[in-house]
């Protein structure tokens, strides 16, 4: 359904720099639709076309949707949101000619949006029941009514990636692939990406900013020191903590980077290059420095031995958003946790995105990565506009795709709350160290830097979280494990 | 009747007393001298010692003699002081021409050492970042126009 307008061909237009929407929009959408009372402040539409949001085959449609008791049932207990609005009435031949008044348009656009989103919960709804051609034609619906809501907006842009992520779990076949099919970029692995996401918002950066903190705490009084980091990346973490370790009273340790990540699609070696820059940096301050990589394509098949730990030194476990994806098995999990414990590392900083994704209904992690990544786009949006967002987005999209496309052993964002990790490590022999007001003072100053209001770090019971609006986003936490008791015959892993 | 010819000094002279009045001035007045003249816009700019003043006057107590020669080899003082420390103090609220030491942020005190330990970390990721830049020949993984800096953020007007 192509909407034209009667006297010219002029698409919808929107004036992006003046369209100023309230932060927390989005975000209340997603809590309490009802509320229509914010409406953003100055928008400027150029519409000039027919208005009719539905087909008359979509709303009878819809109509049969909401009068059909599961619907109801699912609004009304599982997710209290109140029923869908019914659809407003077809504007009658004689009033399409004339422009619509700024304030109706707006409405349009929340009824638009509030609409969407109920259509993409009884879609996911649909899908777990199994009842795929019902779910094929919301898309449908979904992708006409997409047409109402500007793309330069949040929700725009979310709507937009779970649409297009249910769509490829409909009409493609089971995949294999961990990106769930989005964008050709097999070849990336996502360096580019996180580098982008990293710059535009401030999650990357509490994250390290964070975890150093506690690794130099743990790292002081010793003079080797070792740091194994699960995800290198471009190594953005580590200079900090190099120039920390430069300054400290009594001179700087030797340190040793062992990075581990994902190996190069082409000739060149990513994580020797960032080892070396990384050495270059360390080499100019003045810190013994010595870089290993280890190449991996999951975390599971990273060998204690590979690490090369020497006896003598302090060890650091670094672990930013990488753990979740070993939970595809209870065995990963569990044997990546034990080889950490007998390392006896001194600290073990992991950070993780604060949502429950591993659950095994669909639905239910259906809407709460809904949820979820309405806050973190609606941040997002708050966010300076240069460096430019549009990677990081990519980033964010491809996260989406994985949680909702992907199953089995490909499903690798099984994001968990901290309060599961934290029961899980404890399990595992772990206890927790308390950050320190250090740390949370550090983030709250870092957070401060960043122009967008609406940013909160909180402690709680010695875990730092970062979040929108009140809705934690990230949570980090330091670990230490419990005393082992001294072992007579040494591990093969340890040097002598 | 005879007149002593008075001597007239010039500033310009006296290098050593330009430096020690420059010392003491804060940034956006040391790059209003910089305009002046030459010699004091060449003072301005490759005298990282007064930069290094600028930077670490409300600090209570001369920092580490290992400070020094880090910031030397990320950058020096004066970057440090246009691409963090200034930045950083206008964001958290401190007035850097005042005497305090300390910062006023969220009702809580911060010593001014705090905020330039921030400083040099954001500072430290600048200047690796620069390196990436620089190895970028072999065509590394951020595109070598460099624009795409982690410190943009400070660049850009808060919205009050």
């Amino acid at each position: 359904m192509i909407l034209q307008s009667s006297k010219s061909k002029e698409m919808i237009t929107v004036n992006q720099n003046e369209m100023v929407v309230d932060e927390g929009l989005l975000h209340d959408i997603m809590l309490n639709s009802p509320s229509l009372h914010h409406l953003p402040q100055t928008t400027h539409y150029n519409y000039n076309y027919n208005y009719n949001p539905f087909d008359d085959t979509t709303v009878s449609w819809i109509n049969d949707d909401v009068s059909s008791p599961s619907q109801s049932q699912l609004t009304s207990t599982a997710l209290h949101l109140p029923p869908p609005p019914p659809p407003p009435p077809l504007i009658d031949h004689q009033q399409t000619e004339l422009l619509l008044p700024t304030e109706q348009q707006q409405q349009v656009e929340e009824d638009s949006a509030i609409r969407l989103v109920h259509m993409l919960i009884s879609c996911a709804d649909s899908l777990q029941r199994g009842h795929v051609a019902h779910a094929a034609s919301l898309i449908d619906a979904m992708q006409s009514l997409q047409r109402h809501v500007t793309t330069a907006s949040a929700i725009g842009k979310v709507a937009a990636h779970f649409i297009g992520a249910l769509t490829r779990r409909i009409f493609a076949p089971p995949l294999t692939d961990r990106h769930g099919g989005v964008g050709a970029v097999a070849n990336d692995d996502g360096g580019v990406l996180y580098h982008h996401f990293y710059e535009a918002c401030p999650y990357l950066k509490f994250a390290h900013f964070t975890a150093n903190q506690a690794i130099l705490e743990a790292f002081s009084g010793h003079s080797s020191v070792h740091v194994v980091d699960f995800h290198l990346a471009h190594g953005l973490q580590w200079p900090p903590l190099i120039q920390a370790l430069a300054l400290r009273p009594g001179g700087p340790p030797s340190l040793r980077i062992t990075g581990i990540g994902p190996p190069s699609p082409d000739r060149r070696d990513a994580l020797r290059e960032t080892g070396i820059r990384l050495a270059e940096l360390a080499r100019s301050v003045n810190v013994r420095f010595a870089f290993r990589g280890v190449a991996a394509s999951r975390l599971e098949d990273v060998e204690p031995w590979m690490l090369q730990v020497r006896q003598e030194e302090a060890v650091a476990i670094n672990s930013v958003m990488q753990l979740h994806r070993l939970l595809g098995s209870d065995s990963g999990i569990d044997s990546v946790l034990g080889w950490i414990r007998r390392l006896n590392p001194k600290i073990v900083t992991v950070v993780e995105q604060e949502a429950n994704h591993n659950q095994t209904g669909f639905l239910e992690r259906f809407t709460e990565a809904l949820h979820y990544y309405s806050a973190v786009f609606d941040s997002l949006e708050a966010c300076p506009n240069e460096p430019d967002k549009s990677l990081a987005e990519m980033y964010l999209e491809r996260e989406i795709g994985n949680v909702v496309c992907c199953e089995g052993p490909a499903r690798v964002e099984r994001h968990e709350p901290l309060a599961q990790w934290k029961a899980r490590l404890e399990k595992s022999g772990f206890k927790c160290v308390g950050l320190g007001s250090n740390a949370l003072r550090q983030a709250s100053m870092l957070l401060s830097l960043f122009s967008a209001e609406g940013y909160c770090v909180e402690e709680k019971e010695g875990c730092l979280t970062l979040g929108w609006h009140g809705r934690p986003l990230i949570a980090a936490s330091a670990w230490q494990p419990f005393p082992l008791t001294p072992d007579p015959h040494p591990h093969p892993h340890w040097l002598p | 009747m005879k007149q002593e010819k008075r001597q007239r000094f010039f500033i310009n002279d006296n290098i050593d007393i330009l430096r020690e009045i420059l010392k003491r001035l804060d940034g956006a007045s040391l790059g209003v001298a910089a305009c002046v003249c030459r010699l004091w816009c060449s003072l301005a700019r490759n005298d990282d010692s007064l930069w290094e003043h600028l930077c670490f006057r409300h600090v209570s107590g001369p920092p580490a003699a290992s400070v020094k020669s880090v910031v030397l080899a990320l950058g020096g003082y004066k970057r440090l002081y246009m691409v963090c420390v200034r930045p950083v103090l206008s964001r958290l609220g401190a007035e850097s021409e005042s005497d305090r030491r300390r910062v006023r942020w969220r009702r809580e005190e911060v010593p001014v050492a705090v905020v330039v330990q921030l400083s040099l970390s954001l500072f430290c990721i600048d200047s690796y970042e620069r390196l990436h830049g620089n190895n970028n020949a072999a065509g590394g993984i951020i595109p070598s126009d460099a624009s795409a800096s982690s410190l943009m953020f400070l660049c850009n007007p808060i919205n009050v």
